[in-house]
């Protein structure tokens, strides 16, 4: 069932057109990083460390070198060599090894790389390459690492493994608020470490051309203009000779924001070889060594009144980095956008700490499908509310609506520093109440606990945060987190669209068509949408963090109206009219107040070819570069219902509804689409995904038999609605959605287990919620009575 | 991913003879299953290359073992250290050796097993059971052939 709130009619905008990229994907005409074989090109294979934390005396290369096809080994000390040993991280606040030096900081790190004839030969070399390990006693646990008993970072001043301390807030406020509360609730809430894991890994292929100087590198890259810049900072290749260009990806959801050793080395060996050198990774590489989610250990205290008015919110978490601090957050922000952690609700006082620390475990933290660190940010809070109304013997939708930020409160200036645009909470909700029966359910439920079994609801009425961002406040290696559209019409009318964001699957070829076509008048499917190509887009910071629309879509809108700003121009020429008298209505010129005097966008293209107005430049483009004034902040409320079997553990989600508020929404099916997917991806959270560690350090979750993705043979069925409260900053009133599912739906998922098992006494489990840690948890309580 | 195990084998040879059998070093990597190579370095220790399949790793993996027996003759500790396929292994096995009236010996083993890198994380369901096998069948085989001597 699909229910969305009707919209103005419109051109464009508002329609669900079908994906103009489809075709090409459901015939298998996309073309991705692994289907481009270049002439000559070579293959490199990585070699990694078994252990997570040991001394490496030696690399014997002298097997490897030898092996049929082989044509070099790289490693660690030859990159030292060329000054690539260690890169800055994205944030700028830690240096990372490209291949291990001296150490080995955690499993499966690169140690040495192999360039071959074939995939095989590079393989079949890795395996000959002699690493002589001395093993260290490795560090798991980030509340092991706090206690700095062992040391991971030799290359750091500082010995200790404690990376920041931030936080935001009033401290003492908020602990004398909370100590003065009528009823408070503390817990201890893991958001756990999951990986991304987009079917396609990350690859690339570097081919430097020895005569013309010039580096050519097709990468996954939800970045390609980033990586371009960082890869000239970090090898001194002038930046008009590095050329990268992102094909079709295949998923990226946030790995596929950082720079990978892959990478550096593909481009080393190409330099060093003269030839274009391919790497792709593996499914177990990407689950072991590229950028994961989370891993944020939160303590969450909430206080109130009696009567259920929020009164203070304090969160103090311990956040596992891995082995690097190589989050790829804003410079002023290193615990990304935490601050949003009072969440939709109006709390006097907040303060929010984090401390981040060093762990012999990959590093990252920061991707899959929202974080900056909202996902945690909104499953601590919306957990915590969840528990504040058990105690309270409070409904949890009650307690909710008696504490949401008011409609007429915005733009509303949260405790934790940021300013929200729109909302209207109770609203959202009231609809989401509505289209589930919520009454009826509750009812069936009481019905259920009187024969004993399990049913539970769980509730999520979360506020996203996304769009980075003003540049005043957000950068990527100093770069201003602003985006960028360049719009060229053709005589003809019809036209090509660039942004300097990079579209995984989200729909980019089919939404940026929409909004010109909006803007201008002509027709979506004469737009080409066109990104990923360095040489030929606009300078942009990339797609992640819901920030496309929010940023390159306010781009693409004012680019627009340049162009009509020309085009009118234009039309007065045409129309022998003064400029003032032209007005654009119902998506073309007209003259006021002579009716049926009229041209078309269509008409005013070719007339800027062929007969532009005296005055004016010939021709019809326009670029524009938009830092936004502000944030945007979508919200939704998720209702999970689930019933849970005593006897097995089992959950069954029996509905689901998502009803979100993203603003104007350009195309309602891809907005869906957007949805379900990350539905899907928060059901797996919820029940499915955590990379795990034994006592030895060793991953647990390195393939698909391990680390579970959902098919849709467990994928629960989808229900979505939607209200519509226009971002007012943003040009088209657009907010953004991409990543909302994935902030919004996991505590949904626990909260209604939560609440089937609360009448056993059990206050809090962790994700993901497996068949046995629900029944262990169930058999612990009936032991209990 | 640290392992334990224990096992027993009951020898129908004197403690002497199972003594000397087990100081020899190329006759012990002779014992280990799958065995493709061995290289006698000296007169405590041996390189050997074992066919090893756990789960979907397979492959050849390259082990050093080396033999400290105890004065007294009664006990040897086995240090068995290497690995192939990203994957790292630290055997240690102690072997206690008791004569029995009836001549024949009886030999306790103890053994654990330190593992790390691919075998570890692909193999964690299986590798208990596979390790076990392979140091189970290790002192199976010093019986095996033990007999074979007795009876030949």
């Amino acid at each position: 069932m699909t229910t969305t709130e009707k919209l103005p009619d419109r051109h464009s905008i508002g329609q669900s057109m079908k994906r103009k990229e489809d075709p090409r994907f459901i015939r298998g005409k996309g073309r991705y990083l692994d289907d481009i074989v270049l002439p000559h090109m070579l293959y490199l294979a990585l070699v990694h460390s078994p252990y997570p934390h040991a001394r490496i005396t030696k690399i014997d290369k002298t097997a490897a070198l030898a092996s049929p096809g082989v044509k070099a080994v790289i490693t660690g000390e030859d990159l030292v060599a060329a000054k690539l040993g260690w890169l800055p991280t994205f944030h700028g606040f830690d240096n990372q090894m490209v291949l291990a030096i001296g150490k080995a900081l955690y499993q499966f790190q690169e140690v040495a790389g192999v360039v071959a004839t074939s995939r095989e030969a590079a393989a079949d070399g890795a395996e000959l390459v002699d690493v002589t390990y001395e093993p260290l006693p490795p560090v798991i646990d980030p509340y092991q690492s706090k206690l700095d008993k062992i040391i991971l970072r030799d290359d750091r001043e500082a010995k200790t493994n404690h990376i920041y301390h931030w936080e935001v807030g009033e401290r003492e406020k908020t602990d004398a608020a909370i100590a003065k509360s009528d009823v408070t609730i503390k817990e201890r809430i893991l958001s756990p470490r999951c990986h991304p894991a987009p079917l396609e890994p990350c690859g690339c292929i570097s081919d430097m051309n020895g005569a013309t100087g010039r580096l050519t590198i097709y990468m996954t890259s939800q970045a390609p203009h980033v990586h371009r810049t960082a890869f000239s900072l970090v090898t001194g290749i002038p930046e008009d000779k590095i050329h990268v260009i992102s094909p079709d990806i295949g998923g990226g959801f946030g790995n596929k924001v950082p720079v990978y050793p892959g990478y550096v080395v593909a481009t080393v060996a190409s330099v060093i070889l003269g030839v274009p050198v391919k790497w792709v990774e593996s499914r177990t590489e990407n689950l072991t060594t590229t950028g994961f989610a989370r891993d944020y250990h939160m303590d969450v205290e909430i206080g109130a009144t009696k009567a259920g008015k929020v009164t203070a919110l304090k969160v103090s978490t311990t956040a596992d980095h891995g082995a690097f601090d190589a989050a790829a957050d804003p410079r002023k922000y290193p615990a990304g956008m935490f601050g949003i952690v009072t969440g939709s609700y109006d709390f006097p006082t907040a303060f929010a700490e984090v401390d981040a620390y060093f762990t012999n475990k990959a590093p990252g933290g920061i991707a899959y499908r929202c974080s900056f660190r909202v996902t945690e940010a909104a499953f601590a809070i919306e957990r915590g509310m969840d528990i504040l109304a058990r105690k309270l013997g409070l409904d949890p939708v009650q307690l909710r609506m008696q504490n949401f930020i008011k409609k007429e409160q915005f733009p509303y200036p949260s405790p934790l520093g940021f300013t929200y645009d729109s909302g209207d909470y109770e609203k959202t909700t009231k609809k989401a109440l509505d289209l589930i029966g919520y009454d009826a359910l509750r009812k069936e439920q009481a019905e259920k606990r009187k024969r004993g079994e399990l049913m539970g609801i769980g509730v999520s009425t979360f506020t996203e945060i996304v769009g980075a961002g003003p540049g005043k406040h957000f950068d990527i290696l100093g770069i201003k987190m602003f985006d960028s559209a360049e719009i060229r019409i053709h005589p003809t009318g019809s036209g090509i669209v660039r942004t300097g964001t990079r579209g995984q699957g989200q729909g980019h070829e089919t939404t940026w068509a929409q909004i010109v076509a909006e803007e201008l008048g002509l027709d979506p499917q004469e737009l080409l949408v066109e990104e990923g190509d360095t040489d030929t887009a606009p300078y942009g910071l990339g797609t992640y963090a819901s920030r496309s629309t929010p940023v390159a879509g306010g781009a693409l809108a004012l680019a627009s109206r340049k162009i009509r700003e020309k085009a009118r121009k234009i039309a007065a020429h045409m129309m022998e009219a003064s400029e003032d008298d032209v007005e654009w209505k119902d998506y073309k010129f007209s003259v006021k107040g002579v009716p049926g005097k009229s041209v078309t966008m269509k008409e005013v293209a070719f007339a800027a070819y062929t007969n532009p107005a005296p005055d004016t430049e010939p021709g019809l483009e326009a670029t524009y570069y938009y830092d936004p004034p502000n944030l945007t902040f979508p919200n939704g409320t998720y209702i999970a219902v689930v019933d849970v079997d005593a006897d097995t553990g089992a959950v069954k989600v029996r509905r689901f509804l998502a009803v979100d508020d993203c603003g104007v929404v350009i195309n309602p099916m891809i907005v869906e689409g957007q949805i379900h997917g990350g539905l899907t991806e928060g059901f797996a959270m919820a029940f499915m995904q955590e990379i795990k560690f034994d006592e030895g350090g060793n991953h647990l979750n390195t393939n698909f038999t391990d680390y579970l993705v959902p098919t849709a043979l467990e994928t629960p069925h989808w229900e979505t609605g939607n209200t519509v409260t226009p971002s007012p900053h943003h040009p088209i009133g657009a907010k953004g959605v991409g990543e909302s599912p994935n902030a919004g739906s996991p505590q949904a998922f626990v909260n209604a287990v939560m609440d089937a098992l609360s009448p056993m006494g059990i206050t809090h489990l962790d994700m993901p919620l497996t068949r046995d840690k629900v029944w262990s948890a169930i058999q612990g309580a009936q032991k209990k009575t | 991913m640290n392992l334990e195990w224990n096992g027993q084998e009951r020898i129908p040879a004197s403690k002497a003879t199972v003594w000397a059998f087990i100081n020899d070093p190329g006759k012990v990597a002779s014992c280990l299953p799958d065995l493709i190579s061995s290289n006698v370095k000296d007169a405590h220790s041996v390189d050997a290359t074992v066919k090893v399949a756990v789960g979907p790793v397979r492959g050849s993996f390259k082990f050093a073992i080396t033999l400290e027996p105890s004065a007294g003759g009664n006990h040897m500790d086995l240090k068995i250290s290497g690995g192939g396929f990203g994957s790292v292994v630290d055997l240690l096995a102690g072997a206690d050796l008791t004569e029995n009236a009836d001549g024949t010996t009886t030999l306790d083993w103890k053994g654990s097993a330190s593992v790390g890198g691919t075998v570890a994380t692909i193999g964690g369901r299986v590798l208990d059971a596979q390790a076990h096998r392979v140091i189970s069948t290790t002192f199976e085989n010093v019986k095996n052939q033990l007999s074979g001597a007795a009876a030949g």
